[in-house]
């Protein structure tokens, strides 16, 4: 997995918001087992402090459990999965609507413009 | 309690201080980037805490004590400068470190060594720079202590380098130990602190999260850092 | 601790001194291979004659090299191990500055007098080589110890063996003393940030000085009328030399005990690596 920091956010949040991704995306496939929170760090080139606590912030949201001995799982709940992309989905798509709006463009344009585009 | 706490301390070099009434606390299990321009007091902060300075004012407590024998078996240093003897091997070394630390886990040191391909024969005389700082840092993470204090560890070494030793750094993160790394090239070190102090004119600026400043200031420590130290 | 600095010592002059000492051998026997060439007149070969020359001249500065060589390895190691580069290795190991200071002691003690032992042994086999004398008969008519002390008590020196005693005790201690003037000397020249090295011969400079006016002010001390009794025997001399000897050995203990407390107490509390 290739991993990006931006300097405006904080590096905690951009991690939740990247393993996220790697979830819906599937890189990480439902029931897998994380690698442990040191191998992910060094991986990532980050702080392990700030890994657990992204890690802990998924376990939060239902994307990732822990097994007190076996280690940290990517949920098995397929709903939880889906409602996260449909919530990644829903930001990107409000994103997209607002750039589009500063340009000019109105609800029925844009929609017309995204079935030209396909 | 705190690994390392300093109380006012202040040092001195004839009428010049180095370091002016400084205070602060360092936690277990936290790495921290000791940010500051040349000459502002970073290797004198360390000097101090390993027992290398003797301070003008104020204490210095490790673990509880002020730094002596009992210090030094729990902090692991590595200069800026190069101090190994050149006319040890890399094994000597490790004997070495072994017959005087009694935390030096050699099976670390040798397997970080197998998988930079170094020899264990070679001497120190006959090393790259490069190779030698790969040595020292090697030999100085792979004692299990309770304070690093790691001086200039990225100053003018190659990226690959700095990129096996911020690793080192992250594949070594022990809960109990509290790493110090001082630098002023922060962007490349950002990421793996949990914390930054910045230090001018021996005097400290600000202690605070790196997480804390990206969110409060919305942007990078490093770019923070420019703003702070602008000329 | 001080075991594992010793070690550390050891071998870090080892890898000096056994190769230098290792060559005096070498030059020993070359040396008398030459004495004895020439001594002969084996050959006439300008050459070889100059060769000859040269191998005696040579072994005999070896000699001398030698034994400067361990002096300016206790200079050298204090320097370079302690107050360059390498002290910041030794000065953040879990030990004492007394252990980092004892093992330099100890270790330039033990060269300088395995040189001595060694030189003392190659002069002596050369004049028994070069004289031809045989060891086995020389053995058979050297005096034992206690002939000599039965022949000194004869001639009323009796007690001499505190002298004896007294002379080792004192070259010991003025050995220490001399190493830890120049340690002191170069301790507390390397407490200021510039010129380090000319201060540390300012410091040497002084301390000499302090030293000799300290040994003239306590020398008031002895009854040196003893030096001028015209009539005195042999027990009288001897009592002498032992007041003589108890004195600087009392001056070289406060002496040397100065030194190293001027030498830890810099390095401990005012230590300044470059």
């Amino acid at each position: 997995m290739e991993w990006n920091f931006r300097n405006d956010l904080p590096i905690y949040s951009q991690l939740v918001e990247q393993i996220k991704r790697g979830i819906v995306s599937g890189a990480f496939a439902p029931g897998e087992r994380l690698s442990s929170v040191r191998e992910m760090a060094t991986e990532a080139g980050v702080n392990p402090n700030t890994m657990q606590r992204a890690l802990q912030e998924l376990e939060r949201q239902g994307l990732v459990y822990s097994q007190r001995t076996a280690g940290r799982f990517v949920t098995e709940d397929t709903q939880t999965i889906e409602d996260s992309k449909r919530a990644l989905a829903r930001e990107q798509t409000e994103a997209f609507r607002k750039a589009m709006e500063t340009l000019g463009y109105d609800r029925a344009e844009i929609v017309a413009l995204l079935q030209e585009e396909a | 309690m705190p690994i390392l706490e300093c109380r006012e301390l202040s040092k001195r070099f004839g009428k010049t201080a180095a370091l002016d009434n400084v205070s602060l606390k360092l936690e277990p299990g936290r790495v921290i980037g000791l940010l500051g321009p040349n000459g502002s007091g970073k290797t004198t902060l360390i000097k101090l805490c390993n027992g290398l300075l003797t301070p003008s004012e104020g204490e210095i407590l490790i673990d509880g004590e002020a730094p002596g024998p009992k210090t030094k078996a729990i902090v692991s240093y590595l200069s800026d400068k190069e101090y190994l003897p050149d006319w040890m091997s890399t094994r000597q070394l490790m004997d070495f470190f072994e017959d005087f630390y009694q935390d030096f886990d050699r099976q670390r040191a040798e397997e970080m060594l197998l998988r930079l391909g170094l020899d264990e024969k070679q001497k120190v005389k006959t090393m790259s720079k490069g190779t030698r700082e790969k040595v020292q840092l090697i030999l100085v993470m792979s004692r299990r202590a309770k304070l690093y204090l790691l001086d200039e560890p990225i100053g003018g070494v190659d990226p690959a380098t700095r990129d096996y030793i911020l690793d080192t750094i992250i594949r070594n993160y022990n809960p109990e130990a509290a790493v110090l790394i001082s630098t002023h090239l922060i962007a490349d070190v950002e990421q793996v602190l949990d914390e930054v102090i910045f230090i001018q004119n021996g005097q400290i600026l600000l202690q605070s999260d790196v997480d804390s400043i990206r969110e409060e200031k919305g942007m990078s420590v490093d770019q923070y850092f420019r703003e702070v130290f602008k000329c | 601790m001080l075991s594992k600095l010793l070690k550390q010592e050891f071998r870090a002059t080892g890898r000096i001194m056994l190769p230098v000492l290792a060559a005096l051998l070498l030059l020993s026997v070359l040396g008398n291979f030459s004495i004895r060439m020439m001594d002969q007149n084996v050959t006439n070969n300008a050459v070889l004659r100059f060769l000859f020359v040269f191998l005696i001249i040579v072994f005999v500065l070896g000699m001398f090299a030698a034994v400067l060589m361990t002096l300016l390895l206790m200079i050298t190691r204090f320097y370079r191990n302690l107050l360059k580069d390498e002290g910041y290795l030794m000065h953040t190991l879990p030990v004492s500055v007394h252990g980092l200071v004892w093992s330099k002691l100890i270790v330039s003690l033990v060269w300088f007098v395995v040189t001595g032992l060694v030189v003392t042994a190659i002069l002596f086999l050369t004049g028994l080589i070069q004289s031809g004398t045989n060891l086995g008969e020389l053995m058979m008519e050297f005096p034992s110890w206690a002939e000599i002390r039965e022949a000194m008590a004869e001639a009323g020196f009796r007690g001499s063996d505190i002298t004896v005693f007294l002379l080792e005790l004192l070259a010991l201690v003025g050995f220490f003393a001399t190493c830890l003037h120049f340690y002191a000397a170069m301790a507390m020249g390397h407490m200021f940030n510039k010129d380090k090295i000319l201060l540390s011969i300012v410091f040497f400079v002084v301390i000499s000085f302090a030293l000799s006016m300290m040994t003239s002010l306590l020398a008031f001390r002895i009854d040196s009328l003893e030096l001028y009794v015209a009539e005195f025997d042999s027990a009288q001399v001897l009592g002498f030399m032992n007041r003589l000897l108890r004195f600087s050995l009392i001056v070289e203990l406060i002496q040397g005990a100065l030194l190293y407390f001027a030498t830890t107490l810099s390095l401990r509390r005012g230590l300044n690596l470059a």
